[in-house]
């Protein structure tokens, strides 16, 4: 998965537009990712790539950059 | 990883019991605001729940869930030799509620009762315990309740704790069977995500908190799912290998109702269809361990009451989690009944 195949994953989760997403989009700009869209996304995560993530992720997942790292790191992004 | 064979018990039935007071959780937008009930709702999956008024505690409800069963087995009170109540909703710090769950149903002096302190978890560990007291000797039958009143654990103003839960009692009867069939469990803790549900104040560490909140549950939701997802596949994977059996084999999985979005995740994940795994969510609400108890008396319906070969798959605070994998008699009691109160008392 490359980094635009990525961010229309991440919009499709979150319900935004897939162009409304780019790596410095801040959390707080994106409605649905609230308590209940972390639940979803990380459903989505162990799902599709069988990623869990650390509590550490958790914690520094402040914008979808933040995102596109944990999936860089479990090698499920092409890095740019 | 603890796993465990126990050979020579039956579970002999099990019996529900919750209170008669029904919230509707859509009733409560005008606290939490209409979308976000709306939202909870729709991904926990809990409409309505059954909370208990003020007064009445899980040892009520394991009480009358416990009457009912042994009437149902017509089981002699002095037949009884070890009576385990398994909650984090005790009546007092001390005495045990088992003690006064013992003199409310007239058990004899010959009966060994005591209180273990589990939650989410607590079925399976009761289930074990139980069946290794019958294992190792000097017992012919014995209670294991399992009973929560989570709504009383919650701050008003914390809707993803409030719309969540419900309170129940559960009673099941174990005995000794030499011919039975073998039990799997399997038990594990991960105690460093202790504060991952916790009530902080309250107990010796500070018993009268300064923070109003600290005497009120608190839930790292995305921790605790994040915990589910990595460990109960691998147990679901684990019981079924030590017993040599294939997802396919078993009848039922009856998992702690913890929120349908998580249990669906869980399905998924582990190959369980989901006409195999009963939902008790939309009703009652997460009723904490107890409701591993409830998934088999109310949310088997009565044509799939067939079920002879159930995994119970308890998660959550502790962190802690179990199975146990068991085979149930085509005769074996199970009841679910609404606490009345009325149920006479020794």
């Amino acid at each position: 998965m490359n980094q635009n195949e990525a961010l229309a994953w991440l919009a499709g989760i979150f319900e935004e537009s897939p162009e409304s997403l780019r790596p410095e989009t801040p959390r707080d700009e994106i409605a649905a990712w609230d308590s209940l869209g972390v639940l979803t996304l990380m459903a989505e995560l162990d799902e599709k790539f069988n990623i869990q993530l650390e509590a550490d992720d958790m914690e520094n997942m402040k914008k979808v950059q933040d995102l596109l790292a944990v999936l860089e790191r479990h090698g499920a992004l092409t890095p740019a | 990883m603890s796993l465990s064979r126990v050979d020579g018990f039956r579970l002999a039935g099990v019996a529900t019991c919750a209170p008669p007071l029904v919230v509707d959780n859509s009733d409560l937008g005008k606290d939490f605001g209409a979308d976000e009930v709306r939202k909870v709702v729709s991904m926990a999956g809990v409409r309505r729940r059954r909370v208990v008024e003020p007064g009445i505690t899980a040892t009520d409800l394991c009480f009358e869930a416990a009457a009912a069963l042994l009437e149902q087995l017509k089981w002699p009170r002095e037949s009884i030799t070890g009576l385990i109540l398994v909650t984090q909703s005790p009546d007092y710090f001390l005495p045990s509620s088992s003690c006064m769950v013992h003199k409310w149903l007239g058990l004899p002096d010959t009966c060994a009762a005591f209180d273990v302190g589990l939650g989410c978890s607590g079925y399976p560990y009761g289930l074990y315990l139980a069946s290794a007291m019958l294992k190792a000797g000097g017992h012919q039958r014995i209670l294991m309740l399992h009973g929560e009143t989570p709504s009383r654990f919650t701050s008003p103003d914390d809707h993803a704790t409030t719309l969540l839960f419900g309170d129940l009692g559960s009673a099941s009867a174990l005995e000794l069977a030499p011919d039975g069939p073998s039990g799997y469990f399997c038990l594990q803790t991960d105690g460093t995500g202790y504060d991952g549900l916790i009530m902080r104040g309250g107990g010796f560490r500070d018993r009268t908190p300064e923070n109003p909140r600290h005497r009120y549950l608190e839930m790292d939701g995305a921790g605790i799912f994040n915990f589910t997802i990595k460990r109960v596949p691998p147990l679901i994977r684990d019981t079924l290998a030590f017993a040599n059996l294939n997802v396919s084999d078993v009848d039922a999985f009856l998992f702690h109702q913890s929120n349908r979005f998580i249990m669906k995740h869980l399905a998924k994940k582990c190959g369980v269809p989901e006409e195999r795994m009963p939902f008790t969510l939309d009703e009652f609400g997460n009723s904490g361990g107890p409701s591993v108890a409830l998934a088999l008396t109310y949310g088997l319906r009565e044509a799939e009451r067939k079920a002879r070969r159930v995994m119970m798959v308890g998660y959550g605070v502790g962190l802690s989690w179990g199975s146990a994998l068991v085979e149930l008699n085509a005769d074996a009691a199970l009841t679910h009944a609404t606490y009345s109160g009325t149920v006479a008392r020794l």
